[in-house]
């Protein structure tokens, strides 16, 4: 393999997937056990379910839907099979995805004969067509600008603002200086560490927006009259020796690396162009993920302190950790050591850049842990009531 | 002997990458050279004050603000939530009010 080069699967719009699976996805909860058995029964499937759906309306309902139409969308998913209560949403959906020019299938509950049984069975040939379809492609070689990774971090801890976040960070440079492009989220943890970030916007309109974001959750959070502490920084934070949300922010935010920051999303919304972009998005991991995933990032990379072990469904989640306590502990659920940064004081530099050429192999095949010991999970963010 | 790393030279506080025990020596590395004696147990990750500070005054880690002291702290302390509050996302003090 070149050097900034991957291997990886060419999609019928030009993007290129990291894995090949094809997506069995829930149009709403109650669809969830079918989606599931479907799973179970074809190998190369992967469950993308939900929670809601029916009953929210509004803004909530459309971020809703954008959100699961983006992860069927992930260059990740060589196809889909919708799995639906009725037609109607099902089409919503379905519409959505479209453009991304993947094979659909649709199933619909109600228009079965034999309900759930029928479902079940229809869901399971037509994926079983798929997933041998896909496993027909094969890897090419790709320039690493085609990749566009998501980073995060959960159960941080003082070490991941010393060790893992700043090796992202340097990794996060190296792949926008190679024409890729780099999301970043978790719009509370950056109370404190948005005037620093700030600096970095590409221009006045891109400042304010991201600006506007942070101030905007922090005022609505301030409004229920309580002390964000003990939720964030939660409670391992403060027990890993995080003392307050700013200091866990000028921590957090380093993952990012030094690249100008060229856009801001929000859930549900995926870059237009290439560069580091800030994505509004709650915090805590899995539902940030499930925005990142959506926005089309094939690869996570996941800095942890005490040990948050759980990944995405749709983007390979790389767990990066320096604290020695958690390696101990905890070493299958953590993919990259870079504890020789407190431990023996290595330059972080030199490990930023072999954890560059990790993300390559993940992205031409290597396994993470989240993914083979299947610790991964999808949940959408709400912003709304049901009614 | 227990090891604190010092972000930046206007820190006042340092991370240890070990566990300090009370009453023995803290060796500080990065933006800072001196050996302080801890005058309390402190977990590792946790952190140390590395110059008298007064009630009120900024807590400094990577040459920012990441709170006030909430009484006054002494070289050697323990730097945590009990001595420590934060300025953001305090609706507590502004009583709910946008």
């Amino acid at each position: 393999m070149m050097a900034g080069t991957f291997l990886g699967y060419e999609r019928e719009n030009g993007d290129v997937g990291v894995r090949n699976w094809v997506g069995i996805v829930s149009i709403m909860d109650n669809t969830n056990p079918i989606t599931r058995a479907v799973c179970n029964a074809v190998q190369g499937t992967l469950p993308i379910t939900t929670l809601f759906v029916r009953g929210q309306y509004g803004r909530d309902l459309e971020i809703t839907y954008n959100t699961i139409a983006g992860m069927a969308r992930n260059p990740n998913i060589a196809s889909v099979v919708l799995i639906g209560l009725e037609g109607q949403t099902t089409e919503e959906i379905a519409r959505r995805i479209r453009p991304s020019g993947k094979r659909i299938e649709m199933v619909t509950v109600q228009d079965m004969e034999g309900g759930t049984i029928g479902a079940v069975a229809d869901a399971t040939r037509k994926s079983a067509r798929l997933a041998i379809a896909a496993s027909g492609l094969r890897r090419k070689q790709f320039p690493a600008s085609m990749l566009r990774i998501g980073v995060e971090c959960g159960g941080s801890d003082t070490t991941s603002g010393l060790s893992c976040n700043p090796t992202i960070g340097r990794m996060s440079d190296r792949l926008v200086d190679d024409g890729g492009t780099i999301i970043i989220s978790e719009t509370s943890e950056f109370f404190g560490a948005e005037h620093l970030f700030a600096q970095r916007a590409a221009d006045p309109e891109v400042r304010q927006k991201f600006l506007d974001r942070v101030t905007g959750l922090e005022r609505e959070a301030m409004s229920i009259g309580m002390d964000i502490r003990g939720t964030n920084p939660t409670p391992d934070n403060i027990r890993g020796g995080l003392t307050t949300i700013e200091e866990k922010a000028l921590g957090a935010m380093v993952k990012s690396g030094s690249s100008p920051l060229v856009g801001v999303l929000d859930y549900g919304e995926a870059p237009v162009r290439k560069g580091l972009h800030f994505l509004a998005a709650p915090a805590p991991a899995v539902e940030n993920m499930t925005a990142m995933a959506a926005a089309g990032c094939q690869m996570i990379f996941f800095g942890t302190g005490v040990g948050n072990p759980i990944g995405n469904m749709v983007s390979p989640t790389v767990k990066v950790s320096g604290n020695v306590n958690t390696l101990r502990k905890m070493p299958e659920n953590i993919d990259f050591d870079v504890t020789d940064i407190l431990e023996k004081g290595s330059a972080v530099a030199p490990i930023g850049d072999r954890l560059y050429d990790f993300a390559l192999q993940v992205a031409s095949g290597t396994r993470t842990t989240s993914e083979v010991l299947d610790q991964r999970e999808t949940a959408i963010s709400r912003f709304g009531a049901t009614i | 002997m227990s090891r604190a790393i010092v972000l930046n030279a206007a820190d006042n506080v340092a991370t240890l990458i070990d566990s300090g025990r009370a009453a023995e020596p803290c060796k500080l590395q990065g933006e800072a050279s001196l050996t302080l004696t801890i005058s309390s147990d402190i977990p590792f990750g946790h952190k140390v004050c590395v110059r008298d500070l007064a009630a009120g005054a900024e807590v400094l880690k990577y040459g920012q603000v990441i709170g006030r002291a909430s009484q006054a702290i002494r070289a050697g302390d323990h730097v945590h939530t009990h001595n420590v509050e934060a300025a953001r996302g305090r609706g507590d003090q502004t009583g709910g009010a946008k």
